[in-house]
């Protein structure tokens, strides 16, 4: 039987071929894309005792122009995420280099590192909260069995450290992966570059700039990206610890959304989906930027 | 012959299974979905309500699923709106949206309202109608350690309340013989950081004034509300709460309270007892801890410091789109009897607003339920907690101002009023 038939090139039907896609595309079109498709409904609508009332571009105006929490949000949300990127995979790459030369107690360390990547954010919030604890957390108890109780803090009640606090957390819990991935890569660099560049009496620090770095480039650069789509929607771990606050200090737009949709008393979904869907755009538009900016012209091959 | 039976056989089977279909077409389920999985005494309350109803309507089933807050509320807000969910849910005072949505069904017909409280009833009554079966209530009390307030060598007055100056003067001792002066945290609740400061308006305002400020129609640069903030604020730089006021739980708060490491004093809504009264393994207080009850301070030129805050805790109401509407109410009528009342007072240890008539209360906790209804004795009420009345923006800096910042010290006076002034107030 021909292609045109009904056959494809390896041999299966267009009916077999359907057969086997659709329960993916079936759950691809419940649970994704006509979510997405009603956000952006629900995004020009308001909704209030039953019904639906077209709005136009009326909830994007109010959350531009009269939304002075969703710009708090906004300006925490983008701390986060820049801070929290660069420190996610310059800390991961770190360690991994360290564990790459093969130190004693490697793979404990490996283990122990890569460990809080495998709990879950409700765990890893908890724990945190405990350990961030003015009377009881282990942090201040430890300044002042060291004789530093001056500087002691309520970490998490406190709208100057709130926020750096909670992106310690999210460090902790990251790192482990970021080390592992650039640990993969760097075990997959061919030997003989590296054996050139010592070889021509290259010292490690040239050697980790000039030829390691740029061999690990596109495995940074999927890193960054991955590490900065999640910072962009971060909501479970800011949930947990601290709920937004103190005084919105570690509000981002995530939970913002969450709180308009779910917290505020009304059924009114048009709102908080206007938020959701001007945060994706950005998203989507800082990711191209992103993508083009960091991007290699000449590919690296080796 | 052989065909003669093989045909009676057949025809058995055709019967049986007609019958059977008939009995199931009879069959009902009523579905009821319900927070509070983790307080034993009231899922045996429900699951009782819902054998008697069995009991009385042969063929009905009556199907419980149990969750907690959170997982409840996000599980509704999805059914209700695609007119899905279950038959009868549980539901607060605050939780008006699913009135002003069309969600709940009106059960001012369905309901035997002899047997509730007319003032509990009140709290549901939107527009003439109502729309939920109260039956947990509770009121606002300041629970206090008698042994730790004497070794302080302050003595309660005969009225059980202190002037706002007393009181300011036993959080600065307890403050200085290092014990905790007022545990609270706001950890995982949005209301517990403003039991003082919303006590202290509902007396230094009155009723009136108090449903006015929380309505927005009384500004927060009101001098008296400034007034109010001000003393609160002393508490506050006094070190009346604890350090971690920002991360402790409610939970936790209460353990804090009666176990470790202790504190003087411990607003909470009189549902504490659901905590506090369970064995000590479990969390709860100590049998000989020395528990008492004392009136939020008296405010100086008050207009009301009889007042106090009465509210209406979990509730039911019925789906509007329930098939099983008059089953359902039937469920709602099997909670709010009498006796079941009695049961939930002797079990639940609270107050509830459905009627019990005269109870006669027995057991190790006697002489505290007799300490908590004297301190009811000519008390006027303000119906619902602030977080059960606003709504949105408002909601939402109150949680974030008078719940945490404030008490927590993070804010002055000036920058309360004005950020409560801007999320609430409608001028």
């Amino acid at each position: 039987m021909s292609a045109s038939s009904g056959e494809g090139s390896r041999g299966a039907s267009r009916t077999a071929i359907a057969t086997f896609l659709a329960p993916a595309l079936v759950v691809y079109a419940g649970f994704t894309l006509y979510p997405v498709l009603r956000t952006f409904y629900n995004s020009v609508h308001l909704f209030k005792e039953r019904t639906q009332e077209f709005v136009g571009l009326r909830n994007f105006l109010d959350i531009l122009t009269q939304d002075p929490v969703f710009w708090k949000a906004v300006g925490n949300t983008a701390t986060f995420t820049i801070v929290g990127t660069i420190a996610d995979v310059l800390g991961g790459l770190l360690l991994a280099l360290c564990l790459f030369v093969g130190p004693p107690l490697s793979r404990p360390m490996r283990v122990i590192w890569f460990t809080p990547v495998l709990m879950s954010y409700v765990v890893v919030g908890i724990i945190w909260v405990w350990l961030y604890d003015y009377d009881w957390g282990l942090i201040n108890v430890i300044l002042r069995w060291l004789g530093l109780g001056a500087f002691e803090q309520s970490w998490l009640g406190d709208p100057r450290t709130a926020l750096w606090a909670v992106l310690v957390t999210h460090l902790w819990k990251w790192l482990g992966f970021n080390m592992i991935v650039c640990l993969a890569a760097l075990h997959a660099l061919p030997g003989e570059v590296l054996g050139a560049a010592e070889l021509d009496n290259c010292g490690w620090f040239a050697k980790l700039v000039y030829v390691i770095i740029p061999m690990l480039r596109p495995t940074l650069i999927n890193l960054l990206v991955l590490s900065f789509i999640g910072k962009m929607m971060l909501f479970d771990l800011v949930w947990i610890m601290t709920g937004g606050g103190p005084l919105w200090s570690t509000e981002t737009v995530s939970t913002y959304v969450y709180k308009r949709a779910f917290d505020w008393n009304t059924f009114d979904l048009g709102y908080p989906s206007a938020i959701a869907v001007l945060w994706s755009v950005m998203i989507v538009l800082f990711v191209a930027v992103m993508t083009r900016l960091l991007r290699s012209r000449d590919r690296l091959e080796f | 012959m052989m065909k003669t039976r093989a045909k009676w056989h057949l025809a058995t089977v055709v019967l049986a299974v007609g019958l059977a279909s008939a009995a199931r077409a009879e069959e009902v389920t009523l579905t009821v979905w319900s927070h509070e999985a983790d307080e034993a005494a009231k899922v045996a309350l429900r699951e009782q309500a819902a054998k008697n109803l069995e009991k009385s309507h042969p063929g009905v089933h009556v199907k419980i699923t149990w969750y907690e807050k959170d997982g409840l509320n996000t599980a509704l807000r999805t059914a209700l709106p695609a007119g899905q969910g279950p038959d009868v849910f549980y539901v607060e005072p605050d939780q008006v949206e699913y009135i002003t949505n069309g969600y709940i069904i009106p059960l001012d017909s369905l309901i035997n309202w002899n047997n509730i409280y007319d003032w509990a009833r009140q709290v549901w009554t939107h527009d003439g109608k109502t729309y939920a079966l109260p039956e947990e209530a509770y009121t606002n009390e300041l629970y206090y350690n008698r042994q730790l307030l004497a070794k302080l060598g302050a003595k309660l007055p005969d009225s059980a309340q202190f002037t706002q100056a007393e009181f300011l003067d036993i959080v600065k001792k307890a403050r200085a013989a290092d014990v905790t002066p007022i545990d609270q945290g706001v950890g995982d609740r949005p209301y517990p950081g403003a039991y003082i400061i919303g006590e202290a308006l509902l007396r230094k305002l009155g009723l009136e004034d108090y449903g006015k400020l929380l309505n927005g129609k009384l500004s927060f640069e009101d001098p008296r509300v400034v007034e109010v903030f001000t003393w609160v604020k002393q508490l506050v730089d006094a070190g009346a709460y604890p350090k971690n006021f920002m991360t402790l739980k409610l939970g936790e708060s209460h353990h804090y309270f009666y176990q470790k490491p202790g504190a003087l004093m411990f607003p909470m809504g009189s549902f504490y007892t659901g905590r506090a009264f369970v064995p000590v393994e479990k969390g709860g207080q100590a049998p000989d801890f020395p528990i008492g009850i004392m009136q939020f301070p008296a405010m100086d030129k008050a207009a009301c410091n009889e007042c106090k805050t009465v509210a209406v805790g979990a509730s039911f109401a019925i789906n509007a789109a329930s098939k099983h509407q008059d089953l359902a109410a039937a469920y709602l009528n099997e909670l709010a009897t009498p006796e079941m009342g009695k049961r939930w007072i002797e079990t639940v240890y609270l107050q509830t607003a459905v009627k019990t008539g005269p109870t006669e209360f027995s057991g190790p906790y006697a002489g505290y339920f007799k300490e908590l209804m004297e301190r009811q004795k000519g008390a006027k009420y303000f119906t619902g907690m602030p977080v059960d009345i606003l709504t949105g923006q408002c909601k939402d800096t109150f949680v974030q101002v008078m719940n945490k910042a404030f008490p927590g010290g993070l804010m002055s006076v000036d920058e309360a009023v004005k950020t409560m002034n801007q999320g609430c107030y409608k001028s």
